[in-house]
């Protein structure tokens, strides 16, 4: 199978030149983890991830804490906000590199780049670099079950 | 005459690639070691067996047990639990949190080493503060403060102590006599001035201060097991220390003997133990030790004894005062630890020279540790708390220290002094 059989094709993406906040606005309303940025012809420059994001309104103490289970009630830090200038500030200052895969790749190489790069959807261009589709890993994954040889009592 | 010139010089320059941070302090040192023991090799005035027995292994036994010791504690959560339970007692009181952290991390770098202490205890008062939604800056700055202050109190709290007790044949119950008073009424200083100087920020009555009432301490100990039976043998051990002379055994032997003792009981993964030992400390111990074993040799620090012959006619009082300022300000902008290497066999000549010298061994450990609180760069504890808050949205800047930590660093060196001058017949032993 290829990741171009499994890729949603309805994608939303926004502009470098965009505001934080708008790109806020299209994470809320879309319930979506990565939204890939293009320029005006809609080739790929970069990726905004919903993680990025909430790191940026984080308390200071998880950069230095790994386990912070004995914390029940993180008071003050639960209700931070991103300050208006944050959100004022341009999609580019935030943006990730572009990674992507082309249309034509197979899963497993869709697997690999999706660890290498710890992304949770892979962008997916066609061979101008024009964003034809994205694939988050539970794309991928169920696609590989997809292929599994399952008979009716459920064994193999 | 030659052999001077050369091994003052080596000595001097590495010095100065220390001082400047150009180059890593243990690299530095241990290239300047070398180069001291080829010259000293070439010119006739050092030996390798002679540079062997400059290395103090009572030093370097000392620290090395207490590293190990640490070492096993630091992944059960112990020190996690200690301040999570000190901002429970707080109930979130600004005052009452810095007074609680800052005693937690005096009393446990009276006994460790004050930077892992401050290593561990920092980023968890960054999660109080953050719970709170306070500044941690003052927390932060007090527990380095307070940890540096309190550490000159005990032989183990402070590396320059190690050293000036190795060297003096100070005994563990030596610092309790003559050095815990002094600093503990230093320590109080320092506490009130901090909590005068922070007063606008600790004024704030955080919201959310029923939030660390939730912070659960059994989650924060994530392995009691092992912290008890490094806790018992750590308890051993500090026990043990009163009665060193009692006993004939040396605070190294005890602190090798408690860490071997400790590993075979917990038998952890000791790749990952000694991992974590801080073995570019003792190689620079060792290098320093081999660099003024050279001066030693080739006869600069006898000259240096005839130079201070004239001090000798010196007031003593205003001699030891004068040693504590000079220690202090130069502590102040570089490491204490080459500052007391390089001034212990200094004491020793004069001691040679017929003056009476433990007055003066008190005023090395005194300037060396009290001075450290000066600057951010005056000690490591400062380093790390100051390059933690950097990477919080509250750093602490160098103009935050000179205005907070350095009124802090005066005022327990102007008490010390005066504790000091009061204190000078005891110290003539």
């Amino acid at each position: 199978m290829r990741i171009s059989d499994c890729m949603k094709r309805n994608i939303f993406s926004i502009q470098k030149s965009n505001t934080l906040g708008e790109a806020v606005r299209i994470f809320a309303e879309r319930h979506i983890g990565t939204l890939p940025v293009v320029d005006e012809k809609g080739a790929l420059v970069g990726l905004l991830q919903l993680r990025d994001l909430l790191t940026l309104v984080m308390p200071d103490f998880v950069k230095f804490i790994e386990d912070f289970d004995f914390v029940m009630d993180f008071g003050a830090a639960e209700n931070r906000q991103p300050s208006p200038e944050l959100l004022a500030q341009k999609v580019e200052i935030h943006m990730k590199p572009p990674e992507s895969v082309e249309a034509t790749s197979g899963l497993l190489r869709a697997s690999a780049l999706l660890h290498k790069h710890d992304l949770h959807d892979l962008p997916v261009v066609d061979a101008d670099g024009k964003l034809v589709g994205i694939a988050s890993r539970v794309d991928v994954g169920t696609a590989f079950l997809k292929g599994w040889t399952i008979s009716q009592g459920g064994g193999a | 005459m030659i052999a001077g010139v050369v091994a003052l010089l080596i000595f001097g320059a590495t010095l100065y690639v220390i001082f400047t941070e150009k180059v890593n302090r243990t690299i530095a040192a241990v290239t300047g070691a070398a180069l001291m023991l080829v010259s000293g090799l070439l010119l006739g005035f050092y030996t390798e067996e002679q540079a062997i027995d400059t290395i103090d292994i009572e030093t370097i036994g000392l620290l090395l047990g207490m590293m190990i010791l640490v070492a096993l504690l630091e992944p059960t959560g112990f020190f996690q639990y200690l301040a999570v339970q000190a901002a429970r007692i707080s109930k979130g009181r600004p005052v009452r949190l810095l007074v609680l952290l800052g005693s937690v991390t005096t009393v446990l770098s009276m006994f460790l080493d004050n930077v892992t202490t401050v290593v561990l205890i920092a980023p968890v008062t960054i999660l109080i503060s953050e719970i709170l939604g306070m500044n941690p800056a003052p927390l932060l700055m007090a527990e380095a403060l307070l940890a540096d202050t309190g550490g000159i109190a005990t032989l183990i709290g402070d590396p320059p102590n190690v050293l000036i007790a190795s060297a003096a044949g100070l005994s563990f119950n030596d610092f309790l006599i003559y050095a815990l008073p002094i600093v503990a009424v230093a320590w109080l200083t320092a506490l009130f001035l901090l909590r005068h100087l922070f007063r606008r920020e600790l004024a704030v009555s955080p919201e959310n201060a029923d939030a660390v009432l939730h912070l659960n301490p059994a989650e924060a100990l994530d392995d009691w097991p092992t912290a008890r039976r490094v806790l018992i043998v750590l308890g051993i051990a500090i026990l043990l220390f009163f009665f060193e002379r009692a006993l004939g055994i040396s605070p190294a032997f005890i602190a090798v003997t408690a860490a071997s003792a400790a590993l075979a009981w917990v038998r952890p993964d000791i790749r990952k133990i000694l991992e974590k030992i801080e073995w570019s400390v003792l190689a620079f111990f060792v290098a320093l030790f081999v660099l003024v074993g050279g001066l030693e040799h080739a006869g600069v620090l006898g000259q240096l004894a005839g130079l201070v012959a004239h001090v000798s006619s010196a007031n003593p009082v205003m001699l030891g005062v004068g040693l504590l300022w000079l220690v202090a300000g130069l502590s102040a902008v570089v490491d204490n630890i080459p500052i007391t290497i390089a001034l212990i066999p200094v004491i020793q000549s004069l001691e040679g020279s017929g003056i009476n010298v433990g007055p003066l061994w008190w005023a090395l450990a005194f300037g060396a540790g009290l001075g450290g609180n000066g600057t951010i760069i005056g000690s490591t504890a400062n380093v790390v708390v100051a390059s933690l808050s950097e990477r919080t949205r509250s750093p602490i800047t160098s103009a935050l220290w000179s205005k907070r930590g350095l009124p802090v660093m005066l005022a327990t060196l102007i008490v010390t002094t005066i504790l000091y001058v009061f204190a000078f017949p005891y110290f003539t032993r």
